[in-house]
């Protein structure tokens, strides 16, 4: 038997971050259960490589949901498969990524509706039915 | 919805188009995430603060900059949104009334408003190089500054005296922070300055009452905390010692460092090379152009814009082929200058453009 029967898992030296980043979810998430409060990651100030980076997608995984963003320019946000964490991308009008966080939430705060934004949309519905009568 | 977010939805701008701007502020400043929504809701409950912006001895640069960058800017709609009541460039008001209206400002609001200067100050001739209504801007400075609550001395000529400055400095021409001594002061330098740089500021004030965290000339760490040279996507030709000669050579074509057609970037303090200009767009190296190094002290001095400064300012990171080819420029004078240089990093005192000037200049 050669030495390459020996399993040996070789991490990139650079995953510090990386491993960091997955242990502050970790507390954010356990929050998350016990008080309802989240909280946010900005991947955007952390010195990831593209190694690191690709080894926390892998990590984190893929949900169900999608949700696309179309205010000031593109965004998504995407369920990743450890429920409760969403990985946000904020782009700007000419496509460019300006911000990206990683977001403990049971939903993402930005999807939500206020009530304001409902009661106009009540007038707006009203006002269209008036116009049918 | 408040006055804030009527005026943006107006213009267009959704709730969230806005928290998504301040989100991405709030990661621009380093700042934790959480506080995009505080800026976003203190920017939305904040009583509009009054904003007073005195044009000195200046080119308008700055204030295109923030209102046209491109359209519609949230930087301009968050500023159209304070309440600006006194701009002598934008206003409606001329003449007297246009004089009143600063005086009405001023009384108003003592001890609240922001200060915002574009210009220096000529000192010459007592002043009498730059006058509005007859009054030279040392003479209105003195006067309103004392009154405000901060000071915002947007551009280099603002910051640091800029071109009026410049040798032989005919009008005297100094930097606010020469006049105002005594008022929490913010430089925004750069020729024009980065547009979000304000917005930043600003919103850092309304949000937790102070000024962000400066460096020693007063700038806003978290936006001229790095070089352009730290954070420069070109930056690994000039670790491989691969430098373009003249702008239309094959480095050029390849996209080579422009260390030796004489970029300042190694010695420049600004977030040009990360936030970029016209909307994320690009910057001037991006488009083949050296840094001038404009957001510094006496960078039209420096020698020229297309001298080449006389050492690297990193570490040589110098592949052994690329040493062995001899394909480094002054690889023996940046080890003359490393001394030099790391007394600079140890005591964190920034090199100047002057420090690591080539003596005898012009050679590439
Ligand atoms: S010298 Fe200029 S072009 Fe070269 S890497 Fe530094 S900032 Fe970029």
């Amino acid at each position: 038997m050669g030495l390459e029967a020996i399993p040996v898992v070789v991490e990139p030296a650079d995953l510090a971050a990386a491993r960091a980043v997955l242990r502050e979810l970790a507390v954010l998430v356990e929050r998350l259960l016990a008080t309802g409060e989240g909280g946010a990651i900005d991947l955007g100030v952390l010195p990831l490589t593209p190694a690191a980076r690709a080894w926390l997608i892998d990590r984190l995984g893929r949900g169900e949901v999608e949700i696309r963003l179309t205010a000031g320019g593109q965004s998504t946000i995407t369920e990743t498969g450890c429920a409760g964490v969403w990985w946000v991308r904020h782009g700007n009008e000419a496509g460019v990524v300006t911000s990206e966080l990683l977001e403990v939430a049971y939903v993402p705060g930005l999807v939500p509706v206020s009530r304001a934004e409902v009661e106009n949309g009540l007038q707006r519905l009203n006002s269209g039915l008036d116009g049918l009568n | 919805m408040n006055e804030l977010q009527e005026r943006l939805a107006w213009r267009g701008i959704s709730r969230r188009g806005f928290l998504k701007y301040c989100t991405m502020l709030a990661s621009l400043m380093a700042l934790p995430p959480a506080a995009g929504q505080a800026m976003a809701e203190a920017l939305a409950r904040a009583r509009r603060p009054a904003v007073i912006w005195l044009p000195f001895q200046e080119c308008t640069g700055c204030l295109e900059s923030i209102t046209r960058s491109h359209t519609p800017t949230i930087e301009g709609l968050i500023f159209d949104a304070l309440s600006l009541d006194y701009s002598e460039t934008l206003m409606a008001a001329a003449g007297h009334q246009a004089e009143q209206a600063l005086k009405r400002a001023v009384e108003d609001n003592a001890g609240r408003f922001i200060l915002v200067i574009d210009g220096s100050v000529p000192t010459g001739l007592n002043g009498a190089y730059s006058c509005i209504a007859g009054r030279s801007n040392l003479d209105l400075l003195r006067e309103v500054a004392p009154k405000a609550a901060v000071v915002i001395a947007m551009g280099s000529c603002a910051a640091f005296g800029g071109i009026p400055a410049a040798r032989p400095n005919p009008t005297g021409a100094v930097a606010i922070s020469e006049i105002v001594r005594d008022k929490p002061l913010v430089n925004i330098p750069g020729c024009p300055p980065i547009p979000v740089v304000m917005t930043g500021v600003i919103a850092h004030y309304l949000t937790f009452g102070s000024l962000p965290e400066l460096d020693r000339l007063r700038r806003p760490r978290a936006f001229y905390g790095e070089t352009i040279h730290d954070r420069c996507y070109r930056r690994p030709f000039y670790d491989r010692g691969l430098f373009a000669k003249s702008f239309d050579d094959e480095g050029a074509r390849q996209g080579w460092c422009l260390f030796e057609l004489g970029c300042k970037g190694p010695v420049t303090y600004n977030a040009c090379a990360h936030v970029k200009w016209n909307d994320h767009t690009s910057f001037p190296i991006e488009s083949g152009h050296g840094c001038i190094g404009c957001s510094e002290p006496g960078f039209w001095d420096a020698g020229g814009f297309y001298r080449p400064l006389s050492a690297p300012a990193g570490p040589l990171k110098l592949a052994a082929g690329a040493v062995a080819a001899g394909a480094a420029v002054g690889v023996a004078v940046a080890i003359a200058n490393r001394a030099r240089k790391g007394a600079a990093r140890a005591a964190h005192v920034t090199a100047t453009v002057a420090d690591l000037e080539k003596a005898d200049g012009g050679e590439r």
